[in-house]
């Protein structure tokens, strides 16, 4: 098609740029700086999609972020992206836009079906139906309706694009560019202020972009221009388009996310999409202007019939027609500005004016224009399936309840215009409290909760004068406050048009016996009728209204249908509007991208790594590892074709018989240092501390206030007031804020301090009866023996030449001890390790064999301290003092805790000696009683026991101690598994720990 | 009381709706009642309902403050599951999906219960074993509970993340077929239609501003809208029950939180089951509109202020696109936030108190919208019976006192980590 | 999100810093007598105020210290913050 509603020379298009794009398969051409919307009217495209509930054909409405309909889906693969909004598309080489909702195309819909069926559709219909058969909601019904709902289609892949965040700190930052804006930016500018200017479109000005007026004797666009690179000259100024703030929380913290690739022609693989700005201001402005209502008539709703500004602006900035043969529908003057746009450009309009007359300047610019104006008038309804073609014209009678007479006016173009709404959606997330503005007809922001100042016509102010006063006033007032220069510009004098008062009607009544369907809320299909229903079945509130109705719940979120909504609900409860109350405005402003708010969290940097300085070693001898929080830890060494099991047995075995090395890096570690060190640990944990001489560990447990375990370990005294205590990997962070919580606010009297030192040791347990042998090797110049390094034992020596600790601590009930050396030591000390236990048969082992080692013993470990049961459920009651009071002490006497039914650990073995039972299953007396079946107990770990080579389990059991030697069974009817077993002591190797002694 | 029908919509349809009725009426408040419930959320309603069909009792008061169905009820993810592994809570969610299941008939509102079964993804077989202790405890409960593997997973959500590039795999998931959605809103107003309907009044725009005791008894209540005489009151007001209960002098184990959930825009469906991710906490299902539900993380610090702040989102929506990656390129909609009633073991109280003829009903942490009808249900109970039902005997609020805590997940009182 | 005036290092954004809940706890003195309800009162039983809430907080990635917080819960408004020691 010609271009032919291409303008020749208006517009700030690059004509010497032609872009070619494809819509639906076929190919066109725009230019650069054209939107998609813009490229697409100038191609004589009106439709473009289909509404959500009816299939309605759809077309532009606005030419912007409050665009309720113009939906498409850009490309395909793991780049498509649903949902996209038209009107804020940059056109660029190769685009590829196709209808949603829409099927088998967007001009013959299948599902416009919905549309002739509509009425039996009404609000809230789905609440009324579908109950019966009672299954059939499921499995018949939903599916449908599911299929039929959604708008674009998501992508199934991975998002191949990055994000990135960005945290700055601003003294003012303004949003929205326009008059107020630039007024407030530049003002606050001068006055030495960090200034940050966020614009969403692509160009600077707002409105000016459009508007005939001057400022200093320039043209508004001029005067952008050179605002724009004054600011950007200035050092202390950010100044950004394709920005949109969307959100306003607290302390004065906005959030903006900056379009950055998908306009760029060329971009590399590594240029961001798009950037999260955490912007945190001293002060906010907030210019983000004003979006034009709607007025409501019958099929107000088809392609071609749009918002007075929008087809104002797609002549002004685009250059384009959007049509050839317009009416202009208002019931205010700014519509006027659109006709003697058309009219210059050589396009008769025809006005249609709700009002009786106007004696504005504007309205006598038109009048000398001769442009056709028909006051006293509305349109009833409009003509045209796919785009409008004509439109019955009626002229009300005096209340404006109906007609006098109608005519059919044929037109390609409806141009809408019901007075302006204020953007107060950040005002409003700023925590200020919306006021009703009687002239306006619409809300404007109160006082305000944050440092927030809304400016411009986002405060209802729709003159050009009084936007440049306020933002020049507020931008050096705000700044001033912060720099105190009393650097203080004059405000530029301006000329514009002059506007008068609007008139508030702006719903047209129904001619008799018609009923027309009066579109409210475009995109999900709201209509005066869904409203009135609401309010006849009692659903008054606004927000019921909203609910049920789905009024502004569709993606613009109502930016151009709530308040007409709100309009009609008071209308009909005759109420004033403020009496019926808004909605609450919500972040984000517009829809923002998941992946934007995410950032680089994304695949292996989802959480961070944490690694020992072993893993190299680990990885290079077949490590198969495993998380542990964020610790990533050699779980089994694989050889050949082994199973965990097999590998796990082998590892555990080769430590019961020879030795073994078990990476332990992981484990929490915390300096304690302070003349109180010791009555510290005697409070925090519940054994006796005081006593603990130098150079010898203890085994200790902690509980919680409520008398819940929270973790165990051993502390070493390296030194009268050096304390090295370690905990579990999984509580390591928990346990540090714990002991800090104790010493800086419950006991600031103790001189203590706490540091964790988790990163600065590299652990290596060696277990196993070659240990002591192997110790020798590793340390020859010191007494390794049992009575110099007893059990829990602690020796600090010289590991050829590295400092190491040595602590004689056993996790595996084997004679064992602990090595640390610095961590930048780690990987000399373990390839020493494996190097001198070569001949002692060394071979490492991992996590695997390592809970193996410890199940057998009956040591306790994170499956069992699951932050639910206490000291005597573990049999650690005779760790408990009874001479000193400790964290948790008070809460054990409580009911709960000394019934001596209470849960007791105990070990379990098969009565067929053969079968592993399942981690996770519950232990019953009879495995085939009615559900539900009384549980008494469950599995918390299993391991095959080297030792007796068969297989082992811990359990918590209720009554455990007593129930030793009793037959139960283990059922996991997940696993379909029930097992007979018998309940022995969890102790099953070594009970009286003669070998860690040994 | 009109009967909603197919018939009655095609009906209507050639009247053009002109004569449906209203939903509940809007009536004064009187000047007495025999038991007032406070609060006009999900669990307010319900008990009203309850207490009109089960006990007879129909000249109840539910007392709102602002517009019924408003708070967590209108706010929530949708999300219905009895997956618990500690008895009170399995027994009690259990009969509360059996009413769940014929709550559209029973109210003969569409509250478009949705048995898309719920998923938690597992991440480790140390994760696996934990849930299998609670899949285990279901079953022997006679709760429906399924063991998955990463194989059958991969063909329900393909687009979960299976790569290498993982940074948590997924090893495994628990499964609740029966688990799934209803329509929030439509829960509240099916209980409100049918309690109206059997004469309970439900005052609207009505703020409770005091209680009447007299010798440790109920007397009545002061509201907005004047006094109201009464014997029994009940308090279902969630996050807010803290500042109803210090008009009583008394201190409550909860702490209220804001919790934030989203929604993306509607795409056309793709995932039809409910998931929650292991390694983190996240959830996400995707609505009849077809918009992705999420939610996941309490923003951490005492908040009655219904909105939340960016980083917890950030920090959310990371684990979502963890989970699924696709999810990455779709838009968040709309954010809202809620306010938990955040009980110190994270299990609910439905009791009646050292006060005569006061009961109380609170401490729901972030399940409360399953609960609804269950929660209604044993509340009547405890109201007209002036005792709990076995159901909620172990809900009871000197448990804090004994010791008898039903910690599902065993972090104790740090309500915020919970 | 909210900012934090740390009493040590000044104002940080909240991401710096976890929340350590009710500031009014008073953990009963060690080895001293305590009713069954003082103490549980303790371990359970919090303000829960809608407004002024005195709260604990703690700057774990900055200076590890525990601090005291006057925010408003129903604005997040931060009156003031005080070190332990200090009446906030």
């Amino acid at each position: 098609m010609p271009q032919n509603l291409r303008l020749d020379k208006v517009g700030y298009i690059n004509r010497d740029k032609k872009i070619s794009f494809k819509f639906n398969g076929k190919k066109y051409f725009g230019y650069e700086g054209d939107t998609l919307a813009s490229a697409l009217l100038a191609n004589g495209i009106h439709l473009i999609g289909r509404s959500f509930k009816y299939h309605r054909p759809r077309g532009f409405t606005g030419a912007g972020v409050d665009e309720p309909n113009a939906h498409v889906q850009l490309y395909s693969g793991a780049k498509t992206e649903p949902n996209v909004i038209a009107t804020t598309v940059e056109l660029v080489e190769g685009l590829v836009a196709t209808s949603q909702n829409c099927w088998p195309s967007v001009s013959f819909d299948f599902g416009a079906i919905n549309n002739l069926l509509n009425k039996f559709f009404p609000a809230g219909f789905y609440y009324k139906t579908f109950m019966w058969p009672k299954n059939f909601w499921y499995k018949i019904y939903e599916p449908i309706i599911r299929k039929a709902a959604g708008l674009g289609v998501a992508p199934l892949k991975p998002d191949p694009d990055r994000y990135e965040h960005k945290f700055e700190y601003c003294d003012v930052l303004i949003v929205g560019s326009g008059p107020s804006g630039l007024a407030g930016a530049l003002a606050a500018a001068k006055n030495g202020a960090r200034v940050i200017l966020a614009e969403d479109k692509p160009r600077f000005g707002g409105s000016l972009l459009t508007d005939e007026v001057t400022i200093g004797n320039k043209k508004g666009k001029d005067w952008v221009d050179e605002t724009i690179s004054q600011l950007k000259s200035m050092p202390n100024v950010i100044v950004k388009n394709r920005s949109q703030v969307f959100g306003y929380y607290d302390h004065n913290m906005m959030v903006m996310s900056e379009r950055t690739k998908d306009h760029v022609e060329n971009s590399t693989e590594f240029t961001p999409r798009q950037k999260l700005w955490y912007i945190r201001a001293k002060e906010v402005i907030v210019s983000t202007g004003s979006i034009e209502r709607p007025l409501v008539f019958g099929n107000n709703d088809r392609p071609g019939i749009m918002l007075a500004s929008a087809a104002k602006e797609y002549m002004k900035v685009y250059g384009v027609l959007v049509g050839k043969k317009p009416i202009i529908f208002t019931n205010n003057d700014s519509a006027y500005d659109t006709a003697i746009e058309f009219k210059k450009n050589g396009i008769d309009p025809l006005v249609v004016d709700i009002r009786t007359n106007s004696e504005s300047s504007v309205v006598q610019e038109a009048k000398n224009l001769n442009i056709n104006i028909k006051f006293s008038h509305g349109i009833v309804n409009s003509k045209g399936y796919l785009r409008v073609n004509s439109a019955t014209v009626g002229k009300l009678n005096d209340d404006r309840s109906g007609y006098e007479s109608l005519e059919n006016i044929s037109c390609d173009c409806i141009c809408v215009s019901g007075n302006w709404t204020p953007t107060v959606h950040l005002s409003s997330q700023s925590g200020n409290k919306l006021k009703f503005d009687e002239k306006i007809n619409a809300f404007i922001p109160s006082k305000s909760r944050q440092n927030e100042s809304t400016i411009g016509s986002a405060n209802g102010s729709f003159t050009l004068k009084k936007s440049l006063e306020d933002g020049f006033s507020k931008g050096y007032e705000l700044s001033n406050k912060i720099t105190a220069k009393n650097i203080k510009g004059t405000t530029p004098t301006s000329n514009e048009r002059n506007y008068a008062q609007h008139d508030k009607f702006w719903c047209m009544p129904l001619p008799k016996n018609k009923y027309y369907k009066r579109c409210v809320d475009f995109q999900n299909d709201v209509y005066v009728s869904d409203i009135e229903l609401a309010v006849r079945e009692g659903f008054r509130s606004i927000e019921h209204v909203k609910r049920y109705t789905t009024l502004g719940m569709a993606t613009d979120q109502g930016k151009t249908s709530n308040l007409n909504g709100l309009q009609l609900v008071s209308n009909i409860e005759n109420k004033i509007v403020p009496e019926v109350g808004h909605t609450t405005f919500r972040p984000p402003y517009t829809p923002v991208t998941i992946g934007a708010i995410v950032g680089r969290e994304v695949g292996k940097h989802y959480r961070p790594t944490r690694k020992s300085p072993m893993h190299e070693w680990h990885e290079q001898n077949n490590a198969v590892f495993v998380d542990a929080g964020l610790w990533v830890r050699p779980r089994y060494y694989k050889q050949e074709n082994e199973t965990l099991l097999e590998a796990a047995k082998r590892e555990a075995t080769n430590v019961r018989k020879n030795v073994g090395v078990c990476d332990v890096t992981s484990l929490g570690k915390i300096d304690i240092k302070g003349p109180d060190c010791a009555e510290f640990l005697n409070r925090i944990y519940t054994n006796a501390w005081m006593k603990l001489p130098v150079g010898k560990a203890r085994y200790g447990v902690m509980l919680r206030e409520d008398g819940i375990v929270f973790d165990d370990g051993t502390t070493t005294r390296i030194s009268e007031n050096h304390f090295h205590m370690t905990t579990t990997t999984a509580q390591a962070v928990n346990v540090l804020a714990h002991l800090e919580y104790y010493l800086q606010v419950v006991w600031p009297e103790l001189s203590v301090n706490v540091l964790s030192t988790t990163e600065q040791w590299a652990g290596a347990a060696l277990a196993g009866p070659n240990s002591r042998n192997l110790l020798n090797k590793l340390f020859p110049e010191i007494d390794v023996s049992n009575e110099a390094i007893p059990f829990m034992g602690y020796k600090e020596a010289n590991l050829f030449g590295v400092p190491a600790r040595i602590f004689r601590i056993s996790f595996s009930g084997e004679l064992a001890y602990e090595i640390n050396v610095e961590s930048g030591y780690g990987i000399f000390m373990w390839e020493k390790i494996i190097e001198l236990g070569k001949e002692m048969n060394i071979e490492p082992y991992g996590t695997e064999a390592l809970s193996t080692l410890r199940i057998e013993m009956g040591h306790v470990a994170g499956s069992e301290i699951d932050g639910r049961v206490i000291s005597s459920d573990l049999s650690l009651e005779g760790m408990l003092s009874k001479k000193k009071d400790f964290i948790g002490k008070r809460s054990l006497n409580r009911e709960a805790f000394i019934n001596p039914n209470r849960e007791k650990i105990v070990g379990v073995v098969p009565l067929d000696k053969k079968s592993m039972i399942p981690e996770g299953s519950h232990l019953v007396s009879d495995n085939k009683a009615s559900l539900p079946n009384p549980k008494l107990g469950h599995i918390s770990a299993s391991c095959w026991s080297v030792e007796y080579n068969n297989p082992f389990s811990l359990a918590i059991l209720k009554d455990g101690k007593n129930k030793i030697g009793e037959k139960l069974y283990a059922v996991s009817p997940l696993k379909n598994k029930s097992i007979e077993v018998e309940i022995v002591s969890s102790h099953y190797v070594d009970p009286k720990g003669e070998r860690v002694r040994s | 009381m009109q009967r909603y029908s197919i018939f009655s919509l095609i009906k209507n349809a050639f009247s053009n709706h002109q004569n449906w009725d209203v939903v509940w009426r809007d009536p004064e408040p009187k000047k007495e009642y025999d038991v007032v419930i406070v609060g006009g959320g999900g669990h307010g309603l319900a008990t009203a309902y309850y207490l009109a069909k089960e006990h007879n009792i129909t000249n109840v008061a539910i007392l709102e403050k602002g517009w019924i169905g408003g708070g967590n009820v209108g706010r929530n993810t949708t999300i219905l599951r009895s997956n618990y592994m500690w008895d009170p809570n399995g027994l009690f969610y259990e009969y509360g999906m059996k009413l769940w299941e014929n709550l559209s008939q029973e109210l003969n509102y569409n509250v478009m219960y949705s048995p898309r079964g719920i998923i938690n993804l597992a991440h480790s077989d140390a994760q696996l074993n934990a849930y299998s202790r609670r899949g285990n405890s279901m079953r022997l409960n006679g709760i429906d509970a399924v063991m998955l593997g990463r194989e059958e997973l991969k063909k329900m959500i393909p687009f979960a993340d299976f790569s290498t590039s993982a940074r948590f795999p997924i090893f495994g998931g628990l499964m609740q077929p029966r688990g799934g959605t209803a329509r929030h809103d439509a829960v509240a107003w099916g209980y409100a239609r049918q309690a109206d309907s059997m004469g309970v009044d439900i005052i609207q725009h009505c703020e409770v501003t005091g209680f009447d005791v007299r010798n440790g008894k109920i007397e009545g209540v002061q509201t907005s809208r004047g006094n109201i005489k009464t014997k029994k009151i009940g308090l279902c007001v969630a996050g807010s029950t803290s500042l109803l209960a210090e008009k009583l002098n008394m201190k409550l184990p909860i702490e209220s939180h804001v919790l934030q959930a989203c929604v993306s825009e509607p795409v056309k469906p793709f995932l039809n089951h409910v998931v929650t991710f292991g390694a983190g906490h996240f959830y996400c299902s995707q609505s009849d509109k077809g918009e992705m539900v999420m939610g996941g993380d309490l923003d951490g610090y005492n908040s009655y202020a219904q909105r939340g702040n960016l980083p917890t989102l950030q920090h959310v929506l990371s684990e979502g696109v963890a989970m699924f990656p696709n999810l990455s390129r779709l838009k968040i909609l709309r954010t809202w936030g809620g306010i938990m009633d955040m009980s110190m073991d994270g299990s609910p109280v439905i009791d009646k108190t050292h006060i005569e003829g006061l009961y109380l009903n609170f401490g729901w942490c972030y399940g409360g919208f399953k609960a609804t009808p269950v929660s209604g249900w044993t509340f009547a109970y405890t109201i007209a019976q002036n005792q709990t039902h076995e159901l909620n005997s172990k809900y009871k609020l000197n448990r804090f006192n004994t010791g008898y805590l039903i910690d599902e997940k065993g972090v104790g009182t740090k309500t915020w980590i919970g | 999100m909210l900012e934090i005036k740390c009493p040590y290092c000044g104002k940080r954004s909240q991401n710096e810093f976890s929340y350590g809940g009710d500031a009014s706890v008073k953990r009963p003195q060690l080895g001293k007598e305590t009713s069954d309800k003082e103490w549980n009162d303790f371990v359970y039983f919090r303000n829960n105020p809608r407004g002024k809430h005195s709260e604990l907080w703690h700057h774990v990635a900055g200076c590890r210290q525990w601090f005291k917080v006057l925010r408003n819960t129903a604005t997040h408004e931060i009156f003031k913050t005080s070190k332990i020691s200090e009446e906030l």
